[in-house]
């Protein structure tokens, strides 16, 4: 019955988020095509904009906090791929079309399966716990509360010169010029540290003789 | 030989004992059993015995004018400074101390070399380990003492060795220390002589004070100055038992002299101190040792008033009476020379105490050898009847022990006074003790008469004291029919250097105030009380009874114990030394010491109170009214023999019936007086009494108050303690260091080493640092937010 | 209806990085630690892509800069949970208290 649940749960989220994907994606789109000009922004000004970033906030919330809060480590990766997902519906949102693609295909394909895969090769049973004190927990929670806190004061006195560029200049071209361009030396860095990860993981996961 | 050759062949001798002591001590487990004796026997007595040899040929060959030079001039070294009184350690240089010198290194070597024989046959081993090196360093050691007691000039220097000889004393009558007795033994000779170390100690420090001076010659010299003044001692009024000062440093030198040789009250030592080996009870208790104390007394003549001497004069008889009879009853062995030795000893102090110093040393120096004699027989029988020391159980000894009985008889013969009224036909104690009683006779019949008449005739000039002959022709004329006074010189030596008595030397007006003239001395000096003169007569009537007894229960009769007589035999090693002191027995009774002693007299004995008397008397008569006294003294052994072969002839039978008749007397005799018994009760338990009373007053009155104190010291220092520092002091310091603990387990609590408490660590960090800016930027300043963030 | 703004974006970011921080620390499963990581590196990712929407017009900075958070977000992922596996073939748990061979 607890395994029934959290099937459900899980793929309630997923209906979700692929729904609001598809959505925001068909409307942000729209939305370039539509306004090709500096105006408020992409996804600015429509009712349904505020209602989507309140929707995947609003998942993203609770997906990380049912991060924090569960006990059970599948659980959690359940609710990770929610936060990643809903992650990557803000990116779109922020009409970072590459990036969120790249979140989806990256993260929720390719971390969320390993770190799965790392829960299967690592626990006897799935379900195992290992809790933690209870001065940690709330330790932990007072100083993230008051963090959290602290920041939003921040955040909402803090007056930003935000300026909304009306070239969603986030094509895939545009940043694949970037890439080979100004950011060659990064990206030459990020394969060969991508190389180098790549044989580490597996020498550290071979099979010890 | 001139210069300091003899007493550097003197001190040559002392040293080598020394030298042999050391050896000994390091080397001598090395040296193992024969040899360490035979080294004892060469170095620690035979170079001493060639140096004693030596020098008395030089000094036989030496006139007696060169013999005064070498006195006067003999060695003295500077050696410390006590106060004012500058302390010479040096050479005593004259006819006595060759003399004595040469008697002790020639007994003792003997002594040593019988030793050897001895030894040989005892068990040395005490839990596996030989001591046998350690007997023959103790008798080194004891070579050495004795034969610096003999040179030493000084007071001081005679006491140290005086108290060297008495711990060689010590160890050797312990030297079978793991037994019981010998224990005993050694702790009661040395204790009773302390006794008389305390009196000793006492005298010293008299002459110390009173006379200024420790130098044997200088005490005498500036003694005689004071009493011709009356200043120093002299002029004390301080008096004690009715003894002025002067008598009671006399008596107090003498103390020592009493413990040492063993008189009257601290006899009881001696017969204890047979427990040592026979050898050390020969040649320690009694040829040598014992001896020191009358030569002390000899040495310190000249520091006695006529007090001080009747004093030592009773002593003397007292002992030689009373131990005399102890020995009559005694059936150990030894423990009957012992008790001879006592009353021997007693004739000497009793000599010296009449005035008979010439007559007194040489009567120490026969009884030294036939003295040493006996108990070396003695210790031959013992050894030959299988450490059996009871003379009821010997008897017909004589077949199997020929050479052992006959010395052993010459000893008796000696010791008895053997010889021929009216001739010059006798042995030992027939010249030595005889004269003895000579002098103690005039002393206590004559002496008015003679006193007067010597005083009166001068008026009070010393000049009329009959003739005094010169030391060099009387010497050799021991039976010389004139009654001599010999009263020597006590001018400082350097005026002239007369052996004989000069008018001049004695004139009163030398010394000033005719009150204590010379010519007093004779009135000065008491008679002597009769008893005293009748009680060494009555002892030389038992002396020859009991060494009779002795000899005829060793030698005589029928073997009483067959296991006894079949296991006696002799060893040949043994008996030449009882042959040659047996010779030496004859030599010296004639010969040689009686010569030196005399002269050492003229040279040494400056008497100014009391005068040393030579009676040659028993020989020949001093006047027909009194020639009983020479057959009944010289034919005294003559009784004492016979009652001894009546009694002794036929077995112990009559012995025992005599025993039974006499019962209370020979009970008392037998407990010897119960003086140590009184010891006993007197002293060690007294002692104990004492110290019950002393632990009841420390139980009930000094642990007490103490305990009081205690509990109050307590209370205080539980308050101090427990309130004050405990919860004070120690609070505040605990508290600091607790609080220290605390605070480094806190911080180390931080410490978990685990990386999500690290996280949680840097982004509380991060949050400070948030909240940090909040409030320096304020909630309610946004413009400032912006101008911070704005790019 | 107000806009949505850059501060919106920040918020949720924050929400998100806090409790990343809550999961990292407060977990002791390794890969729940990775999973609190994770969620804090998206946290960095959403405030990199809002920043780059709302101050950076015209420049693609944020965007390029969170394509390498990504990247070094798979590869941290990758070798942290090679690392897990080793950890767990070695002690024979997951537990990171269990870990505990190198503390001093």
């Amino acid at each position: 019955m607890f395994r029934h649940r959290s099937h459900i749960v899980t793929l309630a989220f997923l209906c979700v988020v692929a729904i609001g994907s598809a959505a925001f994606a068909g409307d942000s789109a729209a939305d370039v095509v539509d306004h090709s000009g500096i105006t408020h922004g992409a996804a600015s000004g429509t009712w349904m904009e505020v209602v989507l970033f309140y929707m995947v906030a609003a998942v993203a919330v609770i997906s990380a906090l049912g991060v924090c809060f569960s006990k059970n480590i599948v659980r959690m990766a359940v609710w990770l791929f929610g936060a990643l997902g809903s992650v990557a519906l803000l990116y779109f949102m922020l009409a970072a079309n590459f990036i969120a693609a790249i979140q989806l295909i990256v993260y929720a394909g390719g971390t969320l399966i390993l770190l799965v895969f790392g829960v299967m090769l690592t626990s006897k049973s799935p379900w195992a716990k290992f809790e933690p004190r209870k001065i940690e927990i709330w330790g932990a929670a007072i100083v993230c509360g008051v963090l959290f806190i602290c920041l939003s004061l921040l955040l909402t006195r803090a007056q930003f010169d935000t300026t909304i560029s009306s070239v969603s200049g986030s094509s895939i071209a545009d940043i694949g010029r970037a890439l080979l361009t100004t950011y060659l030396v990064p990206f030459e860095l990020a394969g060969v540290l991508l190389m180098i990860v790549m044989v580490g993981a597996a020498h550290l996961a071979r099979q010890e003789k | 030989m001139n210069g300091h050759t003899y007493e550097i062949f003197l001190a040559l001798g002392v040293l080598s004992p020394f030298i042999s002591f050391w050896l000994l001590v390091f080397f001598g487990p090395k040296l193992g059993k024969p040899w360490a004796g035979w080294c004892a026997v060469i170095l620690g007595m035979g170079v001493p015995l060639a140096m004693a040899s030596i020098v008395l040929w030089g000094w036989l060959g030496e006139d007696a004018a060169s013999r005064a030079m070498l006195t006067e001039h003999a060695f003295r070294y500077h050696w410390a400074n006590l106060g004012t009184v500058s302390i010479l350690v040096g050479v005593k240089l004259d006819s006595l101390t060759v003399a004595m010198y040469f008697m002790v290194t020639f007994i003792a070597f003997w002594i040593f070399f019988f030793s050897i024989g001895y030894m040989s046959g005892h068990s040395d081993e005490v839990a596996g380990k030989s001591k046998y090196h350690r007997f023959f360093a103790y008798l080194s050691l004891f070579a050495f003492s004795m034969l610096g007691l003999v040179l030493s000039s000084n007071l001081l220097f005679l006491f140290i060795f005086w108290e060297l000889v008495g711990l060689c004393s010590y160890l050797l009558i312990g030297y079978y220390f793991h037994e019981r007795v010998p224990q005993y033994a050694q702790m009661k000779a040395f204790i009773t002589n302390r006794v008389g170390d305390f009196g000793f100690i006492i005298g010293l420090m008299l002459v110390y004070f009173q006379l200024g001076t420790l130098d044997l010659d200088d005490a005498a010299r500036i003694f005689a100055e004071q009493y011709a003044a009356g200043t120093g001692i002299f002029a004390s009024s301080f008096t004690m038992f009715g003894w002025s000062l002067a008598t009671i440093m006399g008596v107090g030198l003498f103390c020592g002299a009493m413990g040492k040789s063993a008189q009257f009250p601290l006899h009881v030592w001696l017969p204890d101190a047979m427990a040592g080996p026979t050898p050390v009870s020969a040649l320690i208790h009694a040829a040598t040792m014992v001896a020191a104390g009358v030569y002390l007394v000899a040495r310190v003549f000249r520091l006695m008033t006529p007090e001080a001497l009747m004093f030592v004069a009773a002593i003397g008889c007292i002992t030689l009476f009373l131990m005399a009879l102890i020995a009559m009853v005694q059936t150990d062995i030894k423990k009957c020379l012992a008790y001879s030795t006592l009353s021997q000893l007693g004739y000497m102090i009793f000599g010296l105490g009449c005035g008979a110093w010439i007559a007194a040393l040489f009567h120490l120096i026969t009884h030294a050898f036939f003295k040493a004699m006996l108990f070396l027989g003695s210790g031959q029988v013992i050894e030959g009847c299988h450490h059996e020391q009871d003379m009821r159980k010997m008897g017909g000894l004589m077949k199997k022990m020929p050479v052992t009985g006959i010395t052993f008889l010459v000893g008796v013969l000696a010791i008895s006074g053997f010889g021929i009224a009216g001739t010059k036909i006798g042995l030992g104690g027939f010249f030595s003790k005889d004269e003895i009683l000579a002098v103690a006779w005039v002393r206590a019949f004559d002496w008015d008469d003679y006193s007067h008449h010597e005083a009166g005739a001068g008026g009070h000039h010393a000049s009329v004291i009959p003739p005094i002959p010169a030391a060099e022709d009387s010497s050799n004329d021991v039976f010389s029919s004139e009654k001599r006074i010999v009263l020597v010189s006590d001018q400082p030596h350097g005026d002239t250097h007369t052996t004989s008595v000069t008018p001049h030397g004695l004139k009163p007006s030398a010394h000033g105030g005719d009150a204590h003239g010379r010519a007093g001395i004779f009135s000065q000096t008491p008679t002597l009380p009769k008893w005293m003169f009748y009680l060494a007569l009555f002892t030389a009537y038992v002396t020859p009874f009991y060494m009779m007894r002795c000899w005829w229960m060793t030698f005589m009769g029928k073997p009483r114990d067959d296991h006894v007589h079949e296991h006696a035999h002799e060893s040949p090693m043994m008996f030449v030394p009882l042959v040659v002191l047996a010779i030496g027995t004859f030599v010296s009774s004639y010969f040689l010491f009686r010569d030196l002693i005399a002269d050492a007299a003229t040279q040494a004995t400056i008497a100014p109170l009391v005068m040393a008397t030579d009676g040659a008397i028993h020989t020949t008569a001093i006047n027909a009214a009194h020639s009983w006294l020479i057959y009944g003294v010289g034919g005294a052994f003559i009784v004492g023999f016979a009652i001894a072969i009546v009694i002794y002839g036929r077995g112990l039978g009559m012995a025992s019936r005599i025993k039974r008749i006499a019962g209370p007397l020979h009970t008392l005799l037998e407990n010897k007086y119960y003086i140590d018994d009184l010891y006993h009760l007197v002293w060690v338990k007294g002692c104990m009494a004492v110290a019950h009373i002393a632990r009841f007053f420390d139980t009930w009155v000094v642990d007490l108050i103490f305990n009081t104190l205690a509990k109050l010291t307590e209370r205080l220092a539980a308050f101090s303690g427990l309130v004050l520092d405990q919860h004070g002091v120690d609070g505040i310091y605990n508290g600091m260091a607790d609080t220290a603990i605390n605070v480094g387990d806190a911080m180390r609590r931080s410490q978990t080493g685990r990386i999500r408490n690290y996280v949680l660590f840097a982004v509380g960090g991060v949050t400070i640092i948030v909240v940090l800016m909040l409030a320096y930027w304020g909630v309610a300043s946004p413009e400032q937010t912006v101008a911070m963030l704005a790019p | 209806m107000e806009h949505i703004g850059l501060t919106h974006y920040l918020i949720v970011a924050a929400v998100l990085f806090c409790c990343g921080i809550f999961t990292m620390a407060t977990k002791r499963n390794a890969i729940g630690i990775l999973i609190g990581v994770e969620l804090v590196l998206n946290s960095t990712g959403i405030n990199l892509v809002a920043f780059d929407r709302y101050m950076g017009p015209g420049r693609l900075d944020g965007q390029i800069v969170a394509i390498f958070m990504i990247v070094l977000a798979a590869a941290e992922t990758a070798l942290a949970v090679g690392i897990c596996i080793n950890v767990y073939k070695n002690i024979a748990t997951v537990d990171v208290d269990m870990a505990s061979q190198l503390r001093g």
